[in-house]
Protein backbone atom coordinates (compact mmCIF):
# COMPACT_ATOMS: atom_id res chain seq x y z
CA UNK A 1 0.00 0.00 0.00
CA UNK A 2 1.31 3.22 -0.68
CA UNK A 3 2.21 5.96 1.86
CA UNK A 4 -0.47 8.26 0.40
CA UNK A 5 -3.05 5.28 0.21
CA UNK A 6 -2.28 4.43 4.18
CA UNK A 7 -2.52 7.88 5.17
CA UNK A 8 -5.98 8.45 3.68
CA UNK A 9 -7.04 5.24 4.87
CA UNK A 10 -6.37 6.29 8.79
CA UNK A 11 -7.83 9.73 8.48
CA UNK A 12 -11.08 8.07 6.78
CA UNK A 13 -11.28 5.07 9.30
CA UNK A 14 -11.49 7.76 12.36
CA UNK A 15 -13.82 9.78 10.65
CA UNK A 16 -16.08 7.11 9.94
CA UNK A 17 -15.86 5.41 13.79
CA UNK A 18 -16.55 8.87 15.15
CA UNK A 19 -19.20 9.19 12.55
CA UNK A 20 -21.08 6.27 13.80
CA UNK A 21 -20.21 6.82 17.78
CA UNK A 22 -21.94 10.53 17.16
CA UNK A 23 -25.00 9.06 15.05
CA UNK A 24 -25.49 7.12 18.22
CA UNK A 25 -27.18 10.11 19.88
CA UNK A 26 -29.37 10.85 17.67
CA UNK A 27 -32.12 11.18 19.53
CA UNK A 28 -31.48 10.40 22.86
CA UNK A 29 -28.90 13.80 23.08
CA UNK A 30 -29.65 15.99 26.90
CA UNK A 31 -31.16 18.17 24.33
CA UNK A 32 -33.11 17.93 21.12
CA UNK A 33 -31.03 20.54 19.57
CA UNK A 34 -28.27 18.54 20.08
CA UNK A 35 -29.60 15.56 18.37
CA UNK A 36 -29.60 17.79 15.73
CA UNK A 37 -26.67 18.98 16.40
CA UNK A 38 -24.73 15.33 16.87
CA UNK A 39 -26.15 13.96 13.95
CA UNK A 40 -24.99 16.88 11.46
CA UNK A 41 -21.73 16.49 12.92
CA UNK A 42 -21.96 12.75 12.04
CA UNK A 43 -23.38 13.21 8.98
CA UNK A 44 -20.36 15.64 7.64
CA UNK A 45 -17.89 12.62 9.53
CA UNK A 46 -19.28 10.24 6.96
CA UNK A 47 -19.07 12.09 4.55
CA UNK A 48 -15.69 13.54 4.74
CA UNK A 49 -14.78 9.43 5.52
CA UNK A 50 -16.40 8.89 1.64
CA UNK A 51 -14.55 11.43 -0.32
CA UNK A 52 -11.23 10.05 1.89
CA UNK A 53 -12.40 6.33 0.89
CA UNK A 54 -12.58 7.69 -2.69
CA UNK A 55 -9.60 9.06 -2.98
CA UNK A 56 -8.02 5.91 -1.44
CA UNK A 57 -9.85 3.73 -3.16
CA UNK A 58 -8.60 4.90 -6.62
CA UNK A 59 -5.09 3.85 -5.75
CA UNK A 60 -6.36 0.04 -4.48
CA UNK A 61 -8.96 -0.48 -6.39
CA UNK A 62 -11.61 -0.46 -4.30
CA UNK A 63 -15.19 1.04 -3.71
CA UNK A 64 -15.86 3.34 -0.41
CA UNK A 65 -18.22 1.16 0.42
CA UNK A 66 -15.84 -1.90 0.02
CA UNK A 67 -12.65 -0.36 2.22
CA UNK A 68 -15.52 1.40 4.94
CA UNK A 69 -17.34 -2.29 5.82
CA UNK A 70 -15.58 -5.06 3.84
CA UNK A 71 -12.56 -5.25 5.80
CA UNK A 72 -11.94 -7.34 8.75
CA UNK A 73 -12.12 -5.46 11.76
CA UNK A 74 -8.05 -5.85 12.66
CA UNK A 75 -7.71 -4.00 9.27
CA UNK A 76 -9.10 -0.62 10.44
CA UNK A 77 -6.09 1.70 11.05
CA UNK A 78 -8.04 4.12 13.39
CA UNK A 79 -7.06 5.54 16.42
CA UNK A 80 -7.81 4.14 19.50
CA UNK A 81 -9.95 7.95 20.48
CA UNK A 82 -12.74 6.77 17.97
CA UNK A 83 -13.78 3.08 18.74
CA UNK A 84 -14.85 3.31 22.27
CA UNK A 85 -18.94 3.70 22.55
CA UNK A 86 -20.06 6.20 25.10
CA UNK A 87 -23.78 7.22 25.15
CA UNK A 88 -25.07 7.81 27.22
CA UNK A 89 -22.09 9.78 28.84
CA UNK A 90 -21.87 13.08 27.81
CA UNK A 91 -18.95 13.88 29.82
CA UNK A 92 -16.75 11.69 27.76
CA UNK A 93 -18.74 12.28 24.64
CA UNK A 94 -17.76 16.22 24.60
CA UNK A 95 -14.44 15.48 25.79
CA UNK A 96 -13.36 13.30 23.06
CA UNK A 97 -15.24 15.70 20.29
CA UNK A 98 -12.77 18.41 21.84
CA UNK A 99 -9.85 16.79 22.08
CA UNK A 100 -10.21 14.90 18.44
CA UNK A 101 -11.32 18.04 16.25
CA UNK A 102 -8.60 19.72 18.07
CA UNK A 103 -5.67 17.21 16.75
CA UNK A 104 -7.62 16.41 13.50
CA UNK A 105 -7.45 20.75 13.04
CA UNK A 106 -3.82 19.87 13.45
CA UNK A 107 -4.05 16.70 10.82
CA UNK A 108 -6.30 18.62 8.14
CA UNK A 109 -3.57 21.92 8.29
CA UNK A 110 -0.82 19.66 7.71
CA UNK A 111 -2.48 18.05 4.80
CA UNK A 112 -3.88 21.34 3.26
CA UNK A 113 0.36 21.94 2.67
CA UNK A 114 0.72 18.97 1.37
CA UNK A 115 2.71 18.59 -2.19
CA UNK A 116 -0.33 16.31 -3.74
CA UNK A 117 -2.38 18.49 -5.06
CA UNK A 118 -5.62 16.18 -4.81
CA UNK A 119 -4.99 15.52 -1.17
CA UNK A 120 -4.21 19.50 -0.17
CA UNK A 121 -7.66 20.34 -1.86
CA UNK A 122 -9.67 17.53 -0.29
CA UNK A 123 -8.25 18.43 3.09
CA UNK A 124 -8.98 22.12 2.29
CA UNK A 125 -12.56 20.89 0.95
CA UNK A 126 -13.47 19.16 4.36
CA UNK A 127 -11.34 22.15 6.80
CA UNK A 128 -14.55 24.06 5.73
CA UNK A 129 -17.13 21.69 7.78
CA UNK A 130 -14.86 20.97 10.63
CA UNK A 131 -14.56 24.58 11.68
CA UNK A 132 -18.17 24.26 12.52
CA UNK A 133 -17.64 21.53 14.83
CA UNK A 134 -14.71 22.96 16.66
CA UNK A 135 -16.94 25.48 17.40
CA UNK A 136 -19.75 23.45 18.73
CA UNK A 137 -17.01 21.48 20.64
CA UNK A 138 -15.24 24.86 22.12
CA UNK A 139 -18.81 26.31 23.22
CA UNK A 140 -19.90 22.73 24.77
CA UNK A 141 -15.66 22.34 26.38
CA UNK A 142 -16.02 25.80 27.79
CA UNK A 143 -19.88 24.91 29.26
CA UNK A 144 -18.69 21.71 31.33
CA UNK A 145 -14.70 22.16 32.24
CA UNK A 146 -15.58 22.84 35.40
CA UNK A 147 -17.25 19.61 36.05
CA UNK A 148 -15.20 17.15 37.43
CA UNK A 149 -16.61 14.24 35.22
CA UNK A 150 -15.59 15.86 32.22
CA UNK A 151 -12.27 16.71 33.49
CA UNK A 152 -11.68 12.58 34.37
CA UNK A 153 -12.61 12.30 30.98
CA UNK A 154 -9.95 14.80 29.38
CA UNK A 155 -7.47 13.15 31.56
CA UNK A 156 -8.38 9.15 30.69
CA UNK A 157 -8.54 10.17 26.82
CA UNK A 158 -5.71 12.34 26.58
CA UNK A 159 -3.00 9.60 25.89
CA UNK A 160 -5.77 8.09 22.86
CA UNK A 161 -5.75 11.83 21.57
CA UNK A 162 -2.33 11.82 20.96
CA UNK A 163 -2.48 8.24 19.02
CA UNK A 164 -4.88 10.61 16.68
CA UNK A 165 -2.21 12.22 15.33
CA UNK A 166 1.88 11.34 14.01
CA UNK A 167 4.81 11.54 15.88
CA UNK A 168 5.71 14.78 14.44
CA UNK A 169 2.83 16.34 14.98
CA UNK A 170 1.89 15.56 18.53
CA UNK A 171 4.04 18.71 20.40
CA UNK A 172 1.46 20.55 18.47
CA UNK A 173 -1.19 19.38 20.00
CA UNK A 174 0.21 19.29 23.39
CA UNK A 175 1.28 22.78 22.47
CA UNK A 176 -2.44 23.87 21.69
CA UNK A 177 -3.76 22.03 24.72
CA UNK A 178 -1.51 23.50 27.38
CA UNK A 179 -4.07 25.56 28.59
CA UNK A 180 -5.60 22.14 30.29
CA UNK A 181 -2.79 21.22 31.81
CA UNK A 182 -3.02 17.36 30.51
CA UNK A 183 -0.36 15.13 31.91
CA UNK A 184 2.65 13.97 30.34
CA UNK A 185 1.71 10.54 29.03
CA UNK A 186 2.59 8.22 26.39
CA UNK A 187 0.34 8.11 23.59
CA UNK A 188 -1.63 5.18 22.28
CA UNK A 189 -0.48 4.33 18.84
CA UNK A 190 -2.97 3.72 16.32
CA UNK A 191 -4.22 0.11 14.86
CA UNK A 192 -4.50 -1.48 18.28
CA UNK A 193 -7.75 -2.12 18.65
CA UNK A 194 -10.15 -2.60 21.67
CA UNK A 195 -12.98 -5.10 21.57
CA UNK A 196 -15.09 -2.31 21.34
CA UNK A 197 -14.73 -2.03 17.81
CA UNK A 198 -15.23 -5.59 16.91
CA UNK A 199 -18.33 -5.18 18.72
CA UNK A 200 -19.35 -1.92 16.82
CA UNK A 201 -18.22 -3.58 13.00
CA UNK A 202 -20.62 -6.97 13.79
CA UNK A 203 -23.08 -4.01 14.52
CA UNK A 204 -22.66 -1.76 11.27
CA UNK A 205 -22.12 -5.06 8.87
CA UNK A 206 -24.84 -6.77 9.91
CA UNK A 207 -27.38 -6.31 7.06
CA UNK A 208 -24.56 -5.64 4.25
CA UNK A 209 -23.21 -9.31 5.56
CA UNK A 210 -26.92 -10.67 5.65
CA UNK A 211 -26.97 -11.14 2.15
CA UNK A 212 -23.57 -11.27 0.57
CA UNK A 213 -22.79 -9.70 -2.65
CA UNK A 214 -26.73 -7.76 -2.55
CA UNK A 215 -26.84 -4.37 -4.00
CA UNK A 216 -28.48 -2.31 -0.63
CA UNK B 1 -71.44 28.69 23.87
CA UNK B 2 -71.30 32.40 23.97
CA UNK B 3 -71.13 35.07 21.10
CA UNK B 4 -68.04 35.43 21.37
CA UNK B 5 -66.94 31.89 20.96
CA UNK B 6 -69.85 31.59 18.21
CA UNK B 7 -68.44 33.94 16.22
CA UNK B 8 -64.80 32.68 16.25
CA UNK B 9 -66.56 29.25 15.43
CA UNK B 10 -68.07 30.84 12.41
CA UNK B 11 -64.55 32.28 11.62
CA UNK B 12 -62.71 29.31 11.55
CA UNK B 13 -65.41 27.38 9.97
CA UNK B 14 -65.21 29.96 7.37
CA UNK B 15 -61.92 29.39 6.70
CA UNK B 16 -60.22 32.09 9.02
CA UNK B 17 -57.45 31.66 10.71
CA UNK B 18 -55.92 32.40 13.92
CA UNK B 19 -52.75 33.53 15.07
CA UNK B 20 -50.79 32.93 18.80
CA UNK B 21 -51.54 36.14 20.22
CA UNK B 22 -55.67 36.22 19.02
CA UNK B 23 -58.39 35.96 21.46
CA UNK B 24 -59.11 32.11 21.37
CA UNK B 25 -62.18 30.13 23.01
CA UNK B 26 -60.56 27.83 25.91
CA UNK B 27 -61.75 24.65 24.37
CA UNK B 28 -59.91 25.67 21.31
CA UNK B 29 -56.33 26.60 22.65
CA UNK B 30 -57.13 22.83 24.75
CA UNK B 31 -57.52 21.19 21.74
CA UNK B 32 -54.80 23.06 19.88
CA UNK B 33 -52.54 21.62 22.63
CA UNK B 34 -53.59 17.88 22.74
CA UNK B 35 -53.24 17.66 18.83
CA UNK B 36 -50.13 19.56 18.29
CA UNK B 37 -48.59 18.04 21.17
CA UNK B 38 -49.21 14.41 20.20
CA UNK B 39 -47.89 15.24 16.64
CA UNK B 40 -44.51 16.69 18.33
CA UNK B 41 -44.64 13.18 20.67
CA UNK B 42 -44.70 11.47 16.90
CA UNK B 43 -42.13 12.62 15.62
CA UNK B 44 -40.12 12.26 18.71
CA UNK B 45 -40.82 8.80 19.36
CA UNK B 46 -40.68 8.10 15.83
CA UNK B 47 -37.16 8.19 15.82
CA UNK B 48 -36.75 5.81 18.24
CA UNK B 49 -37.42 2.44 15.75
CA UNK B 50 -35.55 4.09 13.15
CA UNK B 51 -32.67 4.92 14.97
CA UNK B 52 -31.88 1.22 16.22
CA UNK B 53 -31.31 0.85 12.44
CA UNK B 54 -28.32 3.99 12.40
CA UNK B 55 -25.41 1.75 12.96
CA UNK B 56 -26.75 -0.99 11.00
CA UNK B 57 -27.26 0.85 7.70
CA UNK B 58 -25.73 -0.94 4.64
CA UNK B 59 -24.07 1.44 2.90
CA UNK B 60 -22.57 4.99 3.21
CA UNK B 61 -25.14 6.71 1.15
CA UNK B 62 -28.01 4.71 3.38
CA UNK B 63 -25.98 5.62 6.28
CA UNK B 64 -26.30 9.50 5.94
CA UNK B 65 -29.78 9.23 4.07
CA UNK B 66 -31.66 7.41 7.58
CA UNK B 67 -29.23 9.67 9.69
CA UNK B 68 -30.15 12.98 8.13
CA UNK B 69 -34.13 11.24 7.80
CA UNK B 70 -34.33 10.48 11.94
CA UNK B 71 -32.25 14.24 12.31
CA UNK B 72 -35.25 15.82 10.28
CA UNK B 73 -37.88 14.37 12.47
CA UNK B 74 -36.09 15.32 15.91
CA UNK B 75 -36.10 18.77 13.71
CA UNK B 76 -40.12 18.73 13.21
CA UNK B 77 -40.69 17.75 17.20
CA UNK B 78 -38.37 21.07 17.86
CA UNK B 79 -40.38 23.09 15.55
CA UNK B 80 -44.16 21.43 16.77
CA UNK B 81 -43.14 21.37 20.78
CA UNK B 82 -42.51 25.62 19.66
CA UNK B 83 -45.61 26.00 18.48
CA UNK B 84 -47.04 23.92 22.00
CA UNK B 85 -45.02 26.01 24.01
CA UNK B 86 -46.34 29.88 22.32
CA UNK B 87 -49.80 28.00 23.18
CA UNK B 88 -49.16 28.02 26.65
CA UNK B 89 -47.19 24.37 27.43
CA UNK B 90 -43.62 24.21 28.02
CA UNK B 91 -41.19 21.80 26.16
CA UNK B 92 -40.33 20.31 29.22
CA UNK B 93 -44.18 19.98 30.26
CA UNK B 94 -44.96 17.66 27.24
CA UNK B 95 -41.68 15.82 27.56
CA UNK B 96 -42.33 14.83 31.25
CA UNK B 97 -45.93 13.89 30.16
CA UNK B 98 -44.65 11.65 27.34
CA UNK B 99 -42.79 10.12 29.40
CA UNK B 100 -44.88 9.56 32.47
CA UNK B 101 -47.07 7.85 29.80
CA UNK B 102 -49.90 10.92 30.58
CA UNK B 103 -49.73 12.10 26.39
CA UNK B 104 -49.93 10.16 23.83
CA UNK B 105 -48.34 9.02 20.16
CA UNK B 106 -48.96 7.79 16.63
CA UNK B 107 -49.84 3.80 16.73
CA UNK B 108 -47.27 3.04 14.30
CA UNK B 109 -44.44 4.17 16.58
CA UNK B 110 -45.48 1.79 19.17
CA UNK B 111 -44.31 -1.37 17.03
CA UNK B 112 -40.61 -2.99 17.00
CA UNK B 113 -38.63 -3.19 13.88
CA UNK B 114 -36.76 -6.31 12.76
CA UNK B 115 -35.53 -6.12 9.22
CA UNK B 116 -33.80 -3.53 7.00
CA UNK B 117 -36.92 -4.14 5.19
CA UNK B 118 -38.70 -2.61 8.40
CA UNK B 119 -36.41 0.63 7.64
CA UNK B 120 -37.67 1.31 3.95
CA UNK B 121 -41.22 0.41 4.85
CA UNK B 122 -41.27 3.16 7.41
CA UNK B 123 -39.75 5.63 5.24
CA UNK B 124 -42.08 4.76 2.13
CA UNK B 125 -45.14 3.79 3.30
CA UNK B 126 -45.60 4.97 7.37
CA UNK B 127 -44.19 8.68 5.84
CA UNK B 128 -46.37 8.53 3.09
CA UNK B 129 -49.57 8.29 5.61
CA UNK B 130 -48.69 10.91 7.96
CA UNK B 131 -47.72 13.62 5.13
CA UNK B 132 -51.13 13.10 3.97
CA UNK B 133 -52.55 14.19 7.47
CA UNK B 134 -49.82 16.69 7.27
CA UNK B 135 -50.69 18.19 3.92
CA UNK B 136 -54.38 18.51 5.29
CA UNK B 137 -53.23 20.58 8.38
CA UNK B 138 -51.69 23.00 5.33
CA UNK B 139 -55.42 24.31 6.16
CA UNK B 140 -55.44 24.58 9.56
CA UNK B 141 -57.21 27.15 11.31
CA UNK B 142 -54.47 27.52 13.86
CA UNK B 143 -51.61 29.69 11.35
CA UNK B 144 -48.75 28.94 12.93
CA UNK B 145 -48.80 25.69 12.90
CA UNK B 146 -50.10 25.78 9.13
CA UNK B 147 -47.07 27.66 8.62
CA UNK B 148 -44.74 25.10 9.75
CA UNK B 149 -46.23 22.18 8.10
CA UNK B 150 -44.74 23.29 4.84
CA UNK B 151 -41.27 22.76 5.60
CA UNK B 152 -42.22 19.66 7.68
CA UNK B 153 -44.23 18.05 4.23
CA UNK B 154 -41.35 19.62 1.93
CA UNK B 155 -38.76 17.08 4.18
CA UNK B 156 -41.20 14.26 4.46
CA UNK B 157 -41.27 14.03 0.66
CA UNK B 158 -37.35 13.34 0.63
CA UNK B 159 -38.53 10.63 3.52
CA UNK B 160 -40.80 9.54 1.00
CA UNK B 161 -38.32 8.83 -2.30
CA UNK B 162 -35.33 7.50 0.60
CA UNK B 163 -37.52 5.24 1.52
CA UNK B 164 -38.91 3.90 -1.77
CA UNK B 165 -35.22 3.67 -3.29
CA UNK B 166 -34.39 1.56 -0.34
CA UNK B 167 -37.41 -0.71 -1.17
CA UNK B 168 -37.07 -0.54 -5.12
CA UNK B 169 -33.31 -1.80 -4.41
CA UNK B 170 -34.25 -4.18 -2.25
CA UNK B 171 -37.07 -5.70 -4.91
CA UNK B 172 -34.28 -5.86 -7.54
CA UNK B 173 -32.11 -7.48 -5.60
CA UNK B 174 -31.95 -11.23 -4.56
CA UNK B 175 -34.91 -13.56 -3.16
CA UNK B 176 -34.12 -12.91 -0.27
CA UNK B 177 -34.12 -9.13 0.07
CA UNK B 178 -37.71 -9.75 -1.79
CA UNK B 179 -38.42 -11.90 1.22
CA UNK B 180 -37.38 -9.05 3.72
CA UNK B 181 -39.43 -6.59 1.92
CA UNK B 182 -42.69 -8.33 1.83
CA UNK B 183 -42.52 -9.66 5.42
CA UNK B 184 -41.84 -5.96 6.47
CA UNK B 185 -45.47 -5.16 4.33
CA UNK B 186 -47.08 -7.83 6.02
CA UNK B 187 -46.07 -6.67 9.43
CA UNK B 188 -46.93 -2.82 8.83
CA UNK B 189 -50.55 -3.32 6.72
CA UNK B 190 -52.37 -3.62 9.76
CA UNK B 191 -51.02 -0.60 11.36
CA UNK B 192 -50.96 1.34 8.62
CA UNK B 193 -54.92 0.84 7.95
CA UNK B 194 -55.20 2.13 11.78
CA UNK B 195 -52.92 4.88 11.28
CA UNK B 196 -55.44 7.57 10.01
CA UNK B 197 -57.80 6.37 13.12
CA UNK B 198 -61.60 4.87 12.65
CA UNK B 199 -64.38 6.60 10.59
CA UNK B 200 -65.86 9.18 12.80
CA UNK B 201 -68.32 11.55 11.09
CA UNK B 202 -67.06 15.11 10.80
CA UNK B 203 -69.71 16.11 12.93
CA UNK B 204 -68.81 14.17 15.81
CA UNK B 205 -64.90 15.63 15.57
CA UNK B 206 -64.36 18.20 17.21
CA UNK B 207 -60.85 18.65 15.75
CA UNK B 208 -62.94 18.96 12.53
CA UNK B 209 -65.45 21.41 13.66
CA UNK B 210 -62.41 23.93 15.10
CA UNK B 211 -60.76 23.22 11.62
CA UNK B 212 -58.06 22.05 13.47
CA UNK B 213 -57.97 19.35 10.75
CA UNK B 214 -59.64 19.58 7.22
CA UNK B 215 -60.42 16.13 6.52
CA UNK B 216 -61.93 12.65 7.74
CA UNK B 217 -59.85 10.12 8.88
CA UNK B 218 -61.70 7.60 5.66
CA UNK B 219 -60.33 10.62 2.81
CA UNK B 220 -57.06 10.15 4.24
CA UNK B 221 -56.90 6.65 4.30
CA UNK B 222 -58.55 6.41 0.97
CA UNK B 223 -55.95 9.15 -0.72
CA UNK B 224 -53.24 6.97 0.94
CA UNK B 225 -54.92 3.67 -0.77
CA UNK B 226 -55.28 5.45 -3.95
CA UNK B 227 -51.51 7.08 -3.38
CA UNK B 228 -50.07 3.85 -2.82
CA UNK B 229 -51.64 -0.05 -3.20
CA UNK B 230 -50.92 0.99 -7.39
CA UNK B 231 -47.41 1.33 -6.83
CA UNK B 232 -46.71 -1.73 -4.09
CA UNK B 233 -48.69 -3.89 -6.60
CA UNK B 234 -46.27 -2.60 -9.13
CA UNK B 235 -43.50 -3.58 -7.35
CA UNK B 236 -44.76 -6.99 -7.30
CA UNK B 237 -45.59 -7.04 -3.70
CA UNK B 238 -48.75 -8.24 -1.97
CA UNK B 239 -50.70 -6.21 0.51
CA UNK B 240 -52.31 -8.67 3.02
CA UNK B 241 -55.63 -8.06 2.37
CA UNK B 242 -57.81 -10.36 0.34
CA UNK B 243 -60.63 -7.98 0.84
CA UNK B 244 -58.77 -4.95 -1.21
CA UNK B 245 -60.11 -4.11 -4.49
CA UNK B 246 -60.67 -0.56 -5.63
CA UNK B 247 -64.22 0.11 -6.80
CA UNK B 248 -64.06 1.72 -9.79
CA UNK B 249 -67.91 3.06 -9.85
CA UNK B 250 -67.84 5.03 -6.40
CA UNK B 251 -64.18 5.68 -6.59
CA UNK B 252 -63.21 3.86 -3.31
CA UNK B 253 -61.28 1.60 -2.22
CA UNK B 254 -62.71 -1.61 -0.52
CA UNK B 255 -60.90 -2.95 2.53
CA UNK B 256 -61.03 -5.09 5.65
CA UNK B 257 -61.88 -3.61 8.39
CA UNK B 258 -59.10 -2.41 10.14
CA UNK B 259 -58.37 -3.54 14.16
CA UNK B 260 -59.78 -0.62 15.96
CA UNK B 261 -59.59 -2.79 18.64
CA UNK B 262 -55.32 -3.40 18.24
CA UNK B 263 -55.22 0.56 18.21
CA UNK B 264 -57.23 1.47 21.07
CA UNK B 265 -54.85 -1.15 22.73
CA UNK B 266 -51.63 0.16 21.15
CA UNK B 267 -51.99 3.80 21.59
CA UNK B 268 -53.66 3.83 25.25
CA UNK B 269 -49.62 2.77 25.92
CA UNK B 270 -49.63 -1.27 25.46
CA UNK B 271 -48.14 -1.55 21.92
CA UNK B 272 -45.41 -4.08 22.07
CA UNK B 273 -42.32 -1.55 22.00
CA UNK B 274 -44.48 1.17 24.20
CA UNK B 275 -43.03 0.38 27.46
CA UNK B 276 -39.33 -0.31 26.39
CA UNK B 277 -39.49 3.00 23.99
CA UNK B 278 -40.76 5.11 27.07
CA UNK B 279 -38.38 3.33 29.22
CA UNK B 280 -35.07 4.41 26.82
CA UNK B 281 -36.32 8.13 27.37
CA UNK B 282 -36.84 8.12 30.85
CA UNK B 283 -33.21 6.54 31.17
CA UNK B 284 -31.84 8.87 28.63
CA UNK B 285 -33.30 11.85 30.12
CA UNK B 286 -32.07 10.58 33.69
CA UNK B 287 -28.60 9.83 32.40
CA UNK B 288 -28.12 13.67 31.12
CA UNK B 289 -29.98 15.66 33.76
CA UNK B 290 -26.56 15.87 35.08
CA UNK B 291 -25.66 17.93 31.85
CA UNK B 292 -29.40 20.26 31.48
CA UNK B 293 -28.44 21.28 35.43
CA UNK B 294 -24.91 22.46 34.98
CA UNK B 295 -26.55 24.58 31.97
CA UNK B 296 -28.66 26.10 34.22
CA UNK B 297 -26.19 26.78 37.28
CA UNK B 298 -23.79 28.19 34.78
CA UNK B 299 -27.32 30.58 33.20
CA UNK B 300 -28.29 31.53 36.26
Amino acid sequence: MSERAQQLLEIADDELLLGWRNSEWTGIAPFLEEDVAFSSIAQNEIGHARALYELAGRDLGKTADELAFDRAPEEYRSAALVEPRFVPDWARTIARHYLYETADQIRIEALKASDDAEVAGLAAKIDREEVYHRMHAEMWLERLVGEPRVREALVELWPKALGVLGDDLRPLLRERLAALDLPEVEPVERGKHSGELAELWEKMTVVRRSVPGATW
Amino acid sequence: MSAQEQAFLEYVQGGGQVETSDWMPAEYRARLIKFIEMHGNSELMGVLPEREWILRAPTLQRKLALTAKVQDEVGHAQLIYRVVEDLGKPRAACLQDLIDGKSKFHNVFHYPTKSWGDVGVIAWLVDAAAIISQKALLKCSYAPYARIMKKICWEESFHILHGRDVILTMMNGTDEQRTLVQEALDRWWGPLMQFHGNPIAQGDDPSFSWRIKSQSNDEARQQFLDGYVPQIWELGLTVPDPKLRKDEEADRWEYSEPDWAELKHVVTGNGPRTKGRLQLRRTSRAETDWVRRALLAEAA
